[in-house]
């Protein structure tokens, strides 16, 4: 998937800064933060997944989403997203 | 002019303090005077989790009365037992609750210990055995050891009975093969609370007993001179007012905690009066304003709705001066306290559960009467030894600053 395809959805844009945010989230309470539902919640994870930007951890019925720790696209993901929180909590 | 009145005042301030935060309840110090040998003990049976964590998983008793220092003790423990562990490169987490805390619920323990290693881990959806398969996986695939202090361990016996405890002690027999991954320390006042247990289950806990003498009055002075050093600035607490307060603690069954939180009020009435020095007074005064039978620890242990529903009641003692007051008078008080707290009130049923446990903590008295020729039921609500504005002005200081 290209690039412009990962970030043009406004969702993916929302579970990725959700997860920046909280470190590690399961599926529900995802899409509980994003007020949508369960299944389109899992089908953008599903695609943040197959990039490698993001990995889960499955306990039982639960399945926990966190960053990918060893993707260098996570990494600067996650840099993107801090510099540019930061920066709009600095412009007035 | 009011506010420079203030700021004066303000500047003026001094405070008989160096750092009083040595004084909480939640402080646990580096040295635990005249705890040396039962410190040692706890160390000796935990020793292999440092040589060969795999290969074994230990159970403790920790049992003593109020204020014997079990708390700190095992706290003590934990923190020298986990910077040994550090520096040995192994993966071992200290884990103390407090299962009154978690009204007793296995479920809510375990969720505890887990949220140790996942914070976000979702509070719904499974059963106590699915979160201790969850725990016993995540210290598999973490290669970690956990020494779980299951404190106030009679309020999970009580709610829970054999079953957990079972489970708790018996994990390792359904992992054949598998590393020891979970240790427990149980701490309780007495051993009366686990004779409920079934005979395996009491048996599979009762090997390793530490019993806490109670302190003597010379032990309660060693160990009040050594928080007075920590928390107070020198020359500031003469040697007879920590003889007194250690005098007092004595007569509350040597209760350390309740002497240390003396220590603290004594410091506070001193700076009230603007006092270079801690009189025996301030300690006289310090003791009167102590709620006689229960202690503002035992009141922090409370979950919110619990505090809201007895600041609710204290309250309405307060206003009508009555003698009791009915269940339905009280949860209209609560009504209104949760409104005051933008809190949702809970539901009768949840009162109820709230009343059977303040009853049980000794903080209320319950009688429930028949009306002649009714036939509903009415339960009156006493607060036998507390008085109301002591219960009220408590309560008010601890929500708040929990909501801080």
């Amino acid at each position: 998937m290209k690039v412009e395809d990962v970030f043009s959805s406004r969702i993916r844009m929302k579970i990725l800064r959700i997860l920046n945010r909280m470190g590690e989230l399961n599926v529900s309470d995802i899409a509980r933060r994003l007020g949508i539902n369960y299944e389109t919640t899992s089908q953008h994870l599903k695609i943040l997944e197959d990039e490698g930007i993001l990995q889960h951890k499955v306990f039982g019925r639960i399945r926990l989403f966190r960053f990918n720790d060893h993707s260098p696209k996570a990494k600067a993901i996650q840099n993107l997203i801090e510099v540019w929180e930061q920066t709009e909590k600095k412009t007035p | 002019m009011h506010i420079l009145f203030e700021v004066s005042q303000m500047s003026q301030y001094r405070s008989v303090f160096r750092d009083e935060t040595k004084l909480d309840i939640n402080y646990v110090p580096h040295r635990l005077p005249h705890r040396d040998r039962e410190l040692r003990l706890l160390m000796e049976f935990f020793s292999f989790a440092l040589q060969a964590p795999d290969r074994m998983a230990q159970r403790v008793l920790v049992t003593g009365d109020v204020g014997t220092g079990k708390t700190a003790l095992s706290q003590r423990f934990g923190a020298d037992i986990t910077r040994e562990a550090v520096k040995r490169a192994v993966n071992l987490r200290y884990v103390h609750v407090n299962c009154r805390e978690y009204r007793g619920s296995l479920f809510l323990i375990l969720q505890h210990v887990v949220s140790t290693f996942h914070p976000n881990f979702p509070k719904r959806g499974y059963s106590a055995e699915e979160l201790l398969r969850t725990l016993m996986q995540i210290l598999d695939e973490e290669d970690a050891h956990v020494i779980l202090t299951l404190d106030e361990f009679d309020s999970l016996v009580e709610r829970e009975g054999s079953e957990a405890v079972y489970k708790l002690t018996r994990l390792q027999e359904t992992r054949q093969n598998k590393p020891q991954r979970l240790s427990l320390i149980c701490i309780l006042r007495n051993l009366n609370a686990i004779s409920q247990l079934d005979p395996s289950t009491r048996s599979t806990l009762q090997s390793n007993i530490i019993n806490l003498e109670k302190y003597s009055d010379p032990q309660l002075n060693d160990i009040l001179n050594d928080r007075v050093t920590l928390a107070y600035k020198p020359a500031t607490v003469p040697e007879e007012t920590i003889s007194l307060i250690a005098e007092l603690a004595r007569s509350e069954n040597g209760n350390a905690r309740f002497g240390i939180e003396l220590l603290w009020r004594a410091g506070k009435y001193a700076n009230a009066e603007n006092l270079e020095t801690v009189t025996p007074e301030c300690a006289r005064k310090a003791v009167s304003s102590i709620i006689p039978t229960i202690r503002k620890a035992d009141l922090t242990m409370l979950g919110l709705h619990e505090k809201l529903f007895l600041l609710g009641t204290a309250r309405l003692f307060k206003q009508t001066q009555k003698v009791s007051v009915t269940l339905t008078e009280a949860e209209q008080a609560y009504t209104i306290i949760c409104e005051e707290h933008n809190t949702k009130p809970n539901t009768h049923t949840q009162l109820w559960k709230y009343l059977q446990s303040l009853t049980n903590a000794g903080i209320i008295k319950t009688e429930v009467t028949t009306a002649t020729g009714s036939r509903g039921r009415t339960t009156h609500i006493q607060l036998p030894t507390i008085p109301a504005h002591e219960l009220e002005k408590e309560l008010t200081v601890i929500l708040e600053k929990q909501e801080t």
